[in-house]
């Protein structure tokens, strides 16, 4: 009897966890480099049940081979990352940076809990943070420092002016003299389905040691020529509300759909118990 | 003997099974290349009933009694789900903007019941079928279902990406850098043969007719669509009709067995009656 509420109860659980992930891209709708991740369904077992043994009842009429096969319900396949570029706002901000090409990271460095890690974004909000000694830090909005070619990117005291250039490098005004003083270290994603959303905007490599590959095969430094920025631009989030809006209604339509289900395999319980 | 105690029953039976199968149907309405399936409910085989008697005839030395049996009609005894078929009309497509996702579109096909699936392998290495484009990459580089399943090309080997980008042309080549990868379409005659097997996977029914390479078949055509999947078949709203009407034929069973008890009821309480 229960076979019908279990397939329901399953795939309601996971079209909840559906929800949950649709409900995260709305919440990042607004978030710079945020990459919409998406997920389809796949059927779950089927059984084999072999109804009835007699040649006679099953030789006649029948179009598929012997048994019938009863499924149990549905669940999440895996989540894919939509790499695609999100559309650039121009925010006139000298220190804001959008990453034209697809794939390509800015490196952060970040300290938790005492150890020192790189990771990677693609939220080009940048910011300059006075640091112990007097000399300034490129930071991201969380203060973490940006990674540049000769480590975390510090400029020394007395500029009037910082601007990043189309290549990502560092130009810096002192005197009315224009230089580069530092360059910053884009790397491409090779196989970005790899990286791990780690919060904070962030993407860090997960543990490979499993896998046929190296950190070299998954990340990769881009030379200097193949950067491509646009700087006081910002890139949106490739999060498309509509297309998200409606995945939510169709995904609570058929979580209603497989409730129907459970409320009425209820009424058949029901009926057995009111056969006496 | 009341005889319809049974048949009732085994109508309550067969249509909780048929709401078994509309309920996996609703539970996969969002599942890319889902075919639904469709009970079919068939009659008991008949039975003959006879009446049994003894006729007796005179004769010169008395009365000779001998058994007779007259045949009285058939009987149905109640119905069972006889099997349930899979429907494999193609569902609407759905763009999804994903590099790994496909969606095969049948073209003409010779027979009325063939029908075309991407081709795959799964756990212990043997060949699968399904409609459900919804690949991904794995952790080394291979094109997999979502379940890590192989996808095959056309020599039946695992597809290498090698996490590289890739695009798949409409005659469902894969540009890989600079290697032309053709997937593997196979092409079943008569779809019926195909199981379904877990996971959207399709496994050929013993003694079905073998799956052909759809591209050594002239008379078969076949288009890919990157970044687009085949929706699931499933009509939510005729499987919810049909759930209902499972669900009064149920109940309708149900009153004729409760009908039957209270004949049962008379036959207890009524005909020993003394006062």
């Amino acid at each position: 009897m229960n076979r019908m509420s279990v397939q329901a109860a399953v795939t309601m659980g996971q079209l909840q966890s559906k929800l949950d992930l649709v409900g995260h891209n709305i919440a990042n709708v607004d978030t710079t480099g945020y990459k919409n991740r998406s997920a389809e369904f796949s059927s779950l077992l089927f059984q084999q049940v072999d109804n009835l043994n007699d040649e006679e009842a099953n030789a006649e009429g029948r179009l598929t081979p012997d048994g019938i096969r009863l499924g149990s319900g549905a669940k999440l396949g895996s989540t894919n990352v939509n790499l695609a570029l999100g559309s650039i706002k121009q925010t006139d901000r000298g220190l804001d940076i959008a990453l034209l090409q697809d794939n390509q990271l800015l490196q952060v460095a970040v300290t938790e809990n005492g150890a020192t890690e790189t990771r990677y974004t693609r939220d080009g909000t940048l910011y300059l943070n006075p640091t112990e000694d007097g000399q300034l830090a490129l930071t991201t909005s969380d203060g973490n420092s940006v990674i540049g070619e000769n480590g975390p990117i510090v400029i020394a005291d007395g500029a009037e002016d910082v601007s990043i250039s189309e290549n990502g490098a560092i130009q810096v005004t002192r005197n009315g003299v224009v230089q580069n003083e530092a360059q910053l270290a884009i790397v491409e994603a090779i196989r970005p389905q790899f990286l791990e959303s780690v919060g904070n905007n962030l993407f860090r490599l997960p543990d490979i040691t499993d896998e046929a590959y190296v950190a070299d095969d998954i990340i990769q430094g881009v030379a200097f020529n193949d950067i491509e920025l646009q700087s006081g631009a910002l890139e949106s989030s490739n999060v498309d509300l509509a297309t998200q809006m409606t995945e939510m209604m169709q995904t609570q339509r058929a979580y209603q759909f497989n409730s129907r289900t459970i409320s009425m395999s209820d009424q058949m319980s029901g009926l057995i118990n009111q056969i006496r | 003997m009341l005889r319809g105690y049974y048949t009732a029953a085994s109508g309550m039976m067969a249509q909780q099974r048929r709401q078994d199968t509309l309920a996996n149907n609703i539970a996969n309405a969002q599942t890319p290349g889902y075919k639904q399936d469709q009970a079919t409910i068939r009659a008991f085989p008949e039975l003959l009933i006879q009446r049994m008697e003894s006729g007796s005839t005179k004769t010169s030395s008395g009365q000779l009694n001998f058994p007779m049996q007259n045949t009285i009609g058939s009987i149905n005894t109640g119905a069972y789900v006889q099997e349930t078929i899979p429907d494999f009309t193609e569902g609407s497509l759905k763009e999804t903007g994903t590099a790994t996702d496909m969606a095969l579109i049948n073209g003409v096909l010779p027979d009325e019941e063939g029908g075309l699936f991407f081709t795959v392998q799964n756990g212990d290495g043997e060949e699968r079928y399904t409609r459900n484009g919804n690949f991904t990459v794995d952790g080394e580089g291979f094109l997999t279902t979502n379940q890590g399943y192989y996808v095959l090309d056309n020599a039946g080997n695992p597809i290498e990406t090698d996490g590289e980008t890739f695009t798949v042309s409409e005659d469902g080549v894969l540009q890989i850098g600079e290697q032309a990868v053709p997937l593997a379409i196979g092409y079943s005659p008569n779809v019926n043969d195909m199981v379904k097997d877990d996971e959207d996977l399709f496994a050929l029914g013993e003694d079905g007719v073998a799956i052909e390479n759809a591209r050594d078949n002239a008379n078969v055509t076949f288009s890919i669509q990157q970044k687009y999947l085949e929706n699931s078949n499933v009509d939510a709203v005729q499987a919810m009709t049909d759930m209902m009407q499972a669900y009064r034929s149920f109940e309708t069973n149900q009153k004729v067995l409760q009908a039957y008890d209270q004949s049962m009821d008379k036959a207890v309480n009524q005909i020993a009656r003394l006062t």
